[in-house]
């Protein structure tokens, strides 16, 4: 019977209810912002920046220079590969799914492995298509 | 109905039990019975992950769209003929450089994002005012760059959408998009050029205008949650998890940001 427990009965509980416990609750060790732990955390955000920014300067270097004389292949794969792990970097740390608990992250990255089978599918039948018009059919 | 009081307090007496009893039970045993969040995240901030799930999908089926037709094409343009220009550069080759830029902004304005976020975890009021603006700053500088690009490749070619549509035009008009060197350009007709580049321009316009209009609205909701932190609403309730939520949004169009700049600009 006590789905909510509220403290008192003014609009913002009604609202908020067990939710600003639940999230005041995580961060309540939290207090000082100049403390060892705060600077280690801000620490680890500039060092993803800086990850991000020579995956980045990788890839446009890569873009610039070497676009027609590598293996076109090759380089698409790395492209991919390199964007990939910079949406890893950004969706663990900036948006903190790192820090959930690991149902929650299962809960969101399950429905996204769907994306294999669309991009599989999608761009055979685009090929297929591309076949189907450049080819003369043998009778 | 004689008996009918009889048995309506019979009915309240069974009902009072079954529900102690109910409650006990769920507080000992079940974890998805209500009372409790199984995943330990505030409702808001959930459907916000659900949200830009849905989103990601949106994305997704664009960025899908494009590839389909790119694979379906013999030829298509090439981005380091395309994107070339830099602002105030006049008609200096500088591929990929312009874009870089943009990206550079966004990466960094989600480093201001995260570091608010982080501030109002600590409660530092003046932390999240000072990255929150910073952030703001940052998306608006993306969005200038964004009209300025769109401008450009409006200017080239009198137009955005719905253009490059006469396949009898002669091929000299698309050779400032190809590799013209390439074989895949030479062996082309001047239809399957109308065609790719008609493709071409439609999808980099919807896709990088409906990612656009994401930025404008996440800098429209940076602005209000701003204010509501200035006016000390976030202070009062106790947390800054609102910061959170409309930073996780931010970062989600970062996110975007990466698979456009590797769709359009990059393979």
């Amino acid at each position: 019977m006590s789905a909510h427990n509220h403290n008192t009965d003014d609009t913002l509980h009604y609202y908020e209810g067990d939710q600003s416990k639940l999230y005041s609750g995580i961060m309540s060790h939290h207090t000082d912002v100049k403390s060892p732990e705060s600077k280690k955390q801000i620490g680890r955000i500039w060092k993803v920046f800086w990850i991000l920014l020579a995956v980045t300067i990788i890839e446009v270097v890569m873009g610039m220079f070497f676009s027609h004389s590598m293996p076109r292949a090759l380089l698409n794969t790395l492209f991919l590969v390199l964007t990939l792990f910079k949406a890893g970097y950004i969706v663990a740390v900036f948006m903190h799914l790192g820090d959930e608990l690991k149902n929650f992250i299962m809960l969101i990255l399950i429905p996204l492995t769907l994306f294999i089978w669309f991009i599989i599918a999608f761009l055979a039948d685009g090929d297929f298509w591309l076949f189907m018009n450049t080819t003369t059919p043998v009778r | 109905m004689r008996n009918s009081h009889a048995d309506f307090t019979t009915v309240k007496i069974y009902l009072k039990q079954y529900m102690a009893n109910s409650t006990a039970a769920t507080a000992e045993t079940k974890a998805w019975g209500g009372g409790r969040s199984p995943f330990n995240v505030s409702y808001g901030k959930m459907m916000m992950w659900f949200f830009l799930l849905s989103d990601a999908f949106t994305f997704g089926a664009f960025l899908i769209s494009y590839g389909t037709k790119r694979f379906f094409s013999a030829v298509w343009p090439d981005p380091n003929h395309v994107f070339h220009a830099f602002p105030f550069m006049g008609h200096a080759d500088l591929p990929l450089l312009f874009v870089s830029l943009m990206t550079f902004i966004l990466i960094m304005s989600s480093v201001t994002m995260v570091l608010a976020v982080h501030a109002g975890h600590y409660g530092d009021k003046n932390g999240v005012i000072k990255w929150m603006l910073w952030t703001i700053v940052g998306g608006i500088c993306f969005l200038a760059c964004q009209a300025w690009e769109w401008t450009h490749l409006g200017h080239l070619t009198g137009g955005l959408w719905g253009t490059f549509t006469d396949g009898t035009a002669p091929k000299a008009i698309y050779e400032g998009f190809y590799n013209t060197s390439s074989e895949a350009f030479i062996n082309a007709s001047p239809a399957q050029l109308s065609e790719a580049t008609h493709n071409f321009y439609n999808f980099f316009f919807t896709i990088t205008g409906f990612h656009g209009f994401h930025v404008l609205s996440g800098v429209a909701f940076l602005i209000i949650i701003l204010i509501n932190v200035v006016n000390g609403t976030y202070e009062n309730r106790g947390h800054y998890e609102m910061v959170e939520k409309v930073g996780l949004y931010w970062h989600f169009v970062d996110l975007v940001w990466v698979f456009v700049f590797t769709c359009f600009y990059l393979l």
